[in-house]
């Protein structure tokens, strides 16, 4: 999963596939990655690749400004039986 | 016809009456008018004692901020012309600004990217101060610079340079007079109907008229500006609102259309809000109905302007948002509006031609640009580029513009600009730049490429090179290739047909 959502920042927002340009605990805001139009895009991205829905209200950076807060995230939002399905 | 005053005079009466009030809160600093004008002193003191003289050029490259402002205001207050940069610029576009207007004193974050690149100009005679929030920094030294009285200035006097949307190669360098600003500014105060006691949410840049509007008005009122640099959270943003028991909040068509797509109202005490405004292009019908449904006890001011004339032309009053929906109004206090057809004559009621408009407010001309200034200033007349009608009440109609600039989220964005960075690309054989529609931004940038024979070239590699070079929100957010671009019979490209469909590939 980390590794999809890096590879979705890396190419949507830093236009690269190089690894090294992103960290996981980066903040998206202050390195100036994310702004009010990619992160609606992302939150797409999340819901379509993972199967979560993703609320208004989870909408905060607390949840969405990092990969490492995006991973544990969505790791939080799906639902046992995928994260089943996804260890297998 | 209101009286002659000027911005920093504005300013240090507001200082006087109350020196405690909060002027600026930004995150968690709270800087209360006192305060702000002693740096606006110090830092007229420091450019005086520099040898600033008159009219010379001190541009600020910051992001919103306290410090931004005490730039701004203390480049007026000693007499110089305080021309705002676009902070997201890159040193491309910097330095050809900076070269424009001849700035002598730069102000600049000490984390911009291409800070060691600006600082390497001064052999231009460019002296460049260097802003964060540290005890040895450039800033501090500067904040303690002995504090300098206000020059006096007449109406005709330059203030302030804006750089609109031109190219890299031709930069428009709006060149607004201290008469201008305090026009606009009396008009503006007039129709809001500003209060000390209002407290306004600020998220728009101060480099565009627009925010630079926003910031002036209410400073001059003696009323609170909350800075907020991103709507990234819209949350974030209603509960900011909520807290700080904000009254006015002004944005484009996708602040609002972010901000009801992603939260719910509901959620926030938002009582205190007395009034919305809204400019930067048309807002559709349907976004205007859910805003004043989410938010039915604040007066909703659509409005429209032009950089050219500082910022502000009409204004619909909200109480006929109902019966005029789809105008921009009439014209605010001391601005005059007629349509003019082609050979510059006024149309008769409900015919388009282009929107024509006078009065204090009104540019004295592009810098260092006599041709350019006299295709718009003719006849008396400012002639914006946009068309539209005006109705048998003198309610303006607009109905598009002339020309092919691009307009996305709050930004006013040359194409010509992006394909001439594009085109640096040894692969590229040709390029167009267009807009299409999107719903949150109302535009969206795509550029259609062809390439030269052999070569090859993917979107990532262009999109890279563009954000290199350019601010992220001139990044095509689409690149197609094409085997040719389509044009018409004279050799020019027909954008229009780019920007409806997808290009042949």
């Amino acid at each position: 999963m980390q590794q999809q959502i890096r590879s979705f920042i890396l190419t949507s927002f830093l236009f690269t596939d190089d690894e090294s340009k992103l960290k996981n605990h980066d903040s998206l805001l202050e390195q100036g990655i994310m702004d009010s139009t990619g992160v609606l895009e992302l939150v797409g991205f999340l819901e379509s690749q993972f199967g979560i829905k993703v609320a208004d209200d989870e909408l905060v950076p607390e949840n969405l400004d990092s990969v490492d807060r995006i991973v544990a995230f969505v790791g939080r939002k799906q639902p046992a039986q995928s994260r089943a399905a996804a260890a297998v | 016809m209101t009286s002659f005053l000027p911005l920093a005079d504005r300013l240090q009466a507001s200082a006087a009456r109350t020196p405690d009030a909060e002027a600026i809160v930004h995150g968690t600093r709270r800087v209360s008018y006192g305060e702000l004008w002693a740096q606006v002193r110090a830092v007229a003191g420091y450019l005086k004692a520099g040898g600033l003289d008159r009219g010379d050029r001190v541009a600020v490259l910051l992001e919103n901020s306290v410090e931004y402002v005490a730039a701004y205001y203390g480049t007026l207050a000693a007499g110089g012309v305080a021309v705002g940069l676009n902070a997201s610029a890159r040193a491309r576009e910097i330095s050809a600004w900076l070269d424009h207007c001849g700035a002598r004193v730069l102000f600049v974050a000490a984390r911009h990217p291409d800070v060691e690149a600006l600082r390497a100009r001064a052999h231009t005679g460019l002296t460049v101060v260097t802003v964060d929030a540290s005890d040895d920094g450039d800033w501090k030294r500067l904040l303690a610079s002995a504090p300098a009285d206000v020059v006096p200035v007449g109406p005709e006097d330059t203030a302030a340079i804006l750089y609109t949307s031109g190219t890299t190669g031709r930069p428009k360098g709006v060149t607004l007079s201290h008469g201008n600003l305090s026009a606009n500014n009396a008009s503006i105060i007039q129709y809001l109907g500003l209060l000390p006691s209002d407290r306004v949410l600020n998220l728009l840049p101060f480099f565009y008229s627009y925010g630079s509007s926003v910031l002036h008005t209410h400073l001059a009122t003696g009323a609170t500006l909350v800075i907020e640099n991103n709507l990234i959270y819209p949350q974030k943003t209603l509960a900011r609102l909520a807290d700080e028991r904000i009254t006015g909040f002004p944005g484009v068509p996708s602040t609002f259309a972010l901000l009801l797509q992603a939260a719910d109202f509901s959620k926030f005490d938002l009582g205190a809000l007395r009034y919305l405004t809204q400019a930067g292009g048309a807002m559709p019908p349907a976004t205007i109905q859910r805003l004043r449904e989410a938010l039915p006890n604040a007066r909703l001011f659509v409005m429209y302007g032009q950089t050219e004339a500082t910022a502000r032309l009409t204004y619909l009053p909200p109480d006929r948002l109902d019966d005029k929906l789809g105008s921009v109004g009439v014209p605010i206090p001391g601005v005059e509006i007629e349509v003019h057809d082609e050979t510059d004559r006024p149309v008769p009621v409900g015919v388009d031609g282009e929107v024509c408009v006078r009065g204090g407010n009104v540019m004295t001309g592009y810098f260092n640009d006599q041709p350019a200034t006299q295709s718009v200033l003719r006849n008396g007349w400012l002639h914006t580029g946009d068309l539209g009608h005006l109705d048998a009440d003198g309610y303006l109609y607009l109905q598009g513009r002339r020309s092919d600039m691009i307009k996305s989220g709050a930004h006013r964005i040359s194409p010509f600009d992006i394909e001439e960075v594009i085109a640096a690309l040894p692969e590229v054989a040709e390029t167009a730049v267009v807009g299409i529609p999107d719903d949150v931004l109302g535009e969206a940038i795509k550029a259609v490429i062809t390439l030269k024979p052999g070569a090859t070239l993917d979107a990532m590699q262009v999109q890279r090179h563009c954000s290199e070079q350019l601010p992220r929100y001139k990044v095509p957010r689409t690149v197609e290739f094409a085997t040719s671009l389509p044009r018409t019979s004279s050799g020019k490209i027909k954008r229009y047909q780019l920007a409806g469909t997808a290009a042949a590939s």
